[in-house]
């Protein structure tokens, strides 16, 4: 699964740990979200996307 | 399951090393202190329960280990359940193969030496699957 969290969290100068913080799951966790190593489950994926106010959709993307 | 809402993911670690190093310090006290309890319990109930006492602090470890789970997100989870069973495969594979080579002239081991042989194999499972987490 592909996804756009670097470039989201980018705009808004977060880093990994913040993101966690804010999602209450561990940075590594957040590491593993977005270098592809593990695909969150749907409530994670919905906070996610409520935390920055876009789709599940927009964030994320099955591989090619 | 979520994590519990009531504490932080990120402070599930520190907690858990606490209460890993409370309950293992009071396991090692019992083991040390029981042999004495048991020559000098009042009566043999009370000498049933030193020789019981290591048992207590195990029990213990148990009910952080479940703490830890409950606090955890759902990918230390997945990792944290994947150490679990690895180690359990290790450790029973190391049992069982030292039971065997009793046969062939070991000295026997008591059971007490399966959870420090488990114990031992979640650490070394643990270690390996934690260099993931320094990416």
């Amino acid at each position: 699964m592909m996804n756009r969290l670097p470039a989201l969290r980018g705009e808004r100068g977060l880093t990994q740990a913040d993101l966690a913080d804010a999602l209450n799951v561990s940075r590594q966790t957040v590491n593993a979200i977005e270098t592809g190593r593990y695909d969150p489950s749907l409530p994670l994926a919905f906070a996610i996307a409520r935390f920055f106010n876009r789709t599940i959709e927009e964030i994320f993307q099955a591989q090619a | 399951m979520s994590p519990s809402l009531t504490a932080p993911v990120k402070y599930a670690g520190r907690a858990y090393l606490v209460e890993i190093c409370l309950t293992m310090g009071l396991y090692v006290g019992a083991v040390a202190a029981r042999p004495w309890l048991i020559a000098h319990a009042a009566s043999p109930g009370l000498a049933t329960g030193a020789r019981v006492l290591p048992a207590l602090p195990i029990w213990l470890t148990f009910a952080a280990i479940w703490r830890y789970y409950r606090r955890i997100d759902e990918f230390e989870r997945l990792k944290f359940l994947l150490s679990i069973a690895l180690a359990f495969a290790i450790g029973s594979c190391a049992i069982v193969t030292y039971a065997f080579l009793e046969d062939a002239g070991l000295p026997p081991l008591a059971l007490t030496w399966a959870w420090p042989t488990l114990a031992v194999s979640w650490a070394l499972t643990s270690a390996l699957l934690s260099l993931d987490k320094h990416r």
